[in-house]
């Protein structure tokens, strides 16, 4: 009965991030970049912003 | 280890890098904030470290300086990036106690495929990730020499290797003493240390009354929160990088807490693995490198006002400013215990099938919570190629007359157009021949950060001179014969009296008359050639080592070295 329940649940753990990884990659690679575009009027280029 | 059971942490450490590297692989020059690369940069005396300006890229400079006269710069780029993330992988895999190769696949995984790795990247921070790949070997070389009494041959090589910058100098500097530290040893592994930081040490001390840095940078640098975790969790996955402009969309999410969750629990579970599996003194090591750059890294984030005033008030003391790039010494034990952890959970699973899949999954996890690390951090690593202007530039430069360059607008980062639109630190200066006098003045946050160089504030002075003439003369009494400047870069427009050497859409180069030659003091000259003498006979005697060693080997009748003595 264990080895049954830890079959499936490794199955579906793996499944999950199987799934998880296919679509968190996918889903980055294809949505809009997060980074601004440039202000081109700004007077100095910032180097970074505080998080 | 049989052969196959080898080689598949190395074909997963080799698949991990080119993923997160991606795009930037491809044909041209990866530009990002700090990483600036260039056909060949000129062998000239401020990548030596004695310009004008504190010695910021030293030794790196010089070190790409040489090796780009053999090895084209686009190349060698992507041979340190890719060399520097396989590299650290395949480290971290060699700490891992224990046959697992489960264990061993999750420690290259969790090295590799981190908010560290991802955000000093973007940050372009290449000698601080060569001193991230180069820590594990660190610390397996001094766990080496502890074991068999014999110096490492290999040690005389890590070390330099891991001190490319001043960061980095330091983390090496501090992975060296805790593996290696103890006995007869410690004295040679302070030489080590030293001999390997010589020439930012000298070149640095060399300009130490330049060298207090601005209190106003240790509140914008200090360790941050990594998008939804705050500041202290952000530390215990290797995030907290003080630029919220390089942290990944994904660490603002649920994606953020699942992964400090899986960690802390592969760690917490995997502890006891480690210390059973591990040498009371390999277990010091670690523990004593995650603690000090733990430490460190809080401190900037608790008593931001206590290190802004030590920057302010003790040379050099700037450097640690930057909180969260001491996580680097963090990272080793981090791998590890994950790495420990995910070889006990595996023993609770008797199935085959079932602990297959377990250990995929703990594999790929940093993955799965970092997605958008892939291709290239979802395309942010797009190489560009240089406009032709600046080949033209270069050569304008090498005909000019005598005098340094002084490169305008008075400001560090452009963003061009060229370059995605994203923000770089002006790749101009490294493309001359000559030393350049460039703004070292940071914009964080709308808060300006202060430089270090004279020359650029008095030359800034310069410029605000009424006429044209006088403000060529001035600049030439300050050993400026050439003004290069970035017409794409904001800012405003400048008027000097000068002889136009180049005229193109991205660039427009001056000549000067008059320029004097800023002499670089003899002293400086010799205590900068020792120490890089010092510094280079490191890795000559390394080679001499273990030459030395292999013959004695041969001479053996068994074959084999000697007995330490």
């Amino acid at each position: 009965m264990g080895s049954i329940l830890s079959t499936f649940g490794s199955l579906a753990i793996g499944g999950i991030v199987a799934s998880a990884t296919i679509v968190g990659v996918v889903s980055s690679q294809t949505s809009s970049s997060g980074e601004s575009p440039a202000n081109v009027n700004q007077p100095v280029i910032q180097y970074g912003t505080e998080g | 280890m049989s052969d196959w059971r080898a080689w598949v942490p190395r074909a997963w450490s080799l698949a991990l890098a080119l993923l997160l590297l991606g795009p930037a692989l491809g044909p041209g020059f990866l530009l990002t904030y700090d990483m600036v690369w260039v056909p060949d940069l000129a062998v000239r005396p401020d990548v030596w470290g004695v310009g004008s300006g504190l010695p910021r890229a030293v030794p790196s400079d010089a070190v790409v300086a040489v090796l780009d006269e053999v090895v084209p710069g686009a190349l060698l780029q992507k041979v340190v990036l890719l060399a520097a993330l396989v590299g650290g992988g395949l480290g971290a895999r060699r700490l891992v106690p224990g046959e697992s190769l489960a264990s061993q696949l999750v420690a290259v995984s969790v090295y590799q495929w981190n908010p560290y790795v991802t955000e000093r990247l973007l940050l372009g921070h290449w000698p601080v990730l060569v001193g991230y790949a180069v820590l594990p070997w660190v610390l397996l070389a001094g766990r080496r020499w502890r074991e068999t009494g014999t110096l490492p041959a290999s040690l005389l090589v890590l070390a330099p290797l891991g001190c490319l910058s001043v960061s980095a100098g330091l983390a090496t500097a501090v992975a060296v003493l805790a593996a290696a530290a103890g006995g007869r040893r410690t004295l040679p592994a302070l030489g080590i240390v030293l001999v390997a930081n010589l020439p930012w040490l000298v070149t640095g001390a060399l300009h130490a009354a330049d060298a207090r840095t601005d209190a106003a940078g240790a509140e914008l640098f200090a360790l941050g929160p990594d998008g939804a975790l705050p500041p202290p969790l952000a530390a215990l996955v290797l995030g907290g990088v003080w630029n919220g402009e390089v942290v990944l969309p994904s660490r603002d999410g649920v994606l953020a807490w699942l992964g400090l969750l899986l960690l802390v629990a592969l760690a917490a579970v995997g502890t006891r693995t480690w210390l059973r599996a591990t040498p009371r003194r390999d277990a010091v090591a670690l523990l004593v490198c995650w603690t000090v750059g733990l430490s460190l890294a809080l401190l900037t984030w608790a008593a931001p006002g206590a290190v802004g005033w030590l920057a302010e008030n003790v040379p050099g003391v700037g450097v640690v400013r930057d909180g969260s790039r001491l996580l680097v010494l963090c990272a080793p034990l981090v791998a590890v215990l994950a790495g420990c952890g995910a070889a006990a959970l595996l023993r609770r699973v008797r199935d085959l099938g079932p602990r297959l899949v377990l250990a995929g999954a703990l594999v790929v996890s940093p993955v799965t919570l970092l997605p958008d690390a892939a291709l290239g951090l979802s395309g942010r690593l797009d190489p560009t190629t240089y406009p032709a202007s600046y080949a033209a530039a270069r050569d304008a430069v090498d005909d000019a007359g005598p005098g340094d360059v002084l490169a305008l607008p008075l400001s560090s980062y452009r963003q061009p157009s060229w370059n995605h639109d994203r923000k770089v630190l002006d790749p101009l200066p490294r493309h001359l021949p000559r030393d350049v006098v460039a703004s070292d003045e940071l914009v964080v946050s709308d808060v300006t950060v202060a430089g270090e160089d004279p020359r650029v504030r008095e030359a800034a002075a310069a410029l605000d001179a009424g006429t044209l003439v006088e403000r060529a003369a001035r600049l030439a009494d300050l050993g400026i014969g050439v003004i290069a400047v970035d017409r794409l870069a904001p800012g405003p427009s400048l008027s000097i009296e000068g002889r136009v050497l180049l005229d193109s859409e991205e660039l427009l180069v001056v000549e000067l008359d008059g320029a004097r030659e800023r002499p670089v003091p003899t002293s400086w000259v010799v205590a900068t050639a020792v120490a890089w003498a010092l510094w280079a006979a490191s890795s000559f005697a390394a080679i001499g080592l273990a030459v030395t060693r292999r013959r004695r080997g041969r001479g053996t009748p068994d074959g084999r070295s000697p007995r330490p003595t």
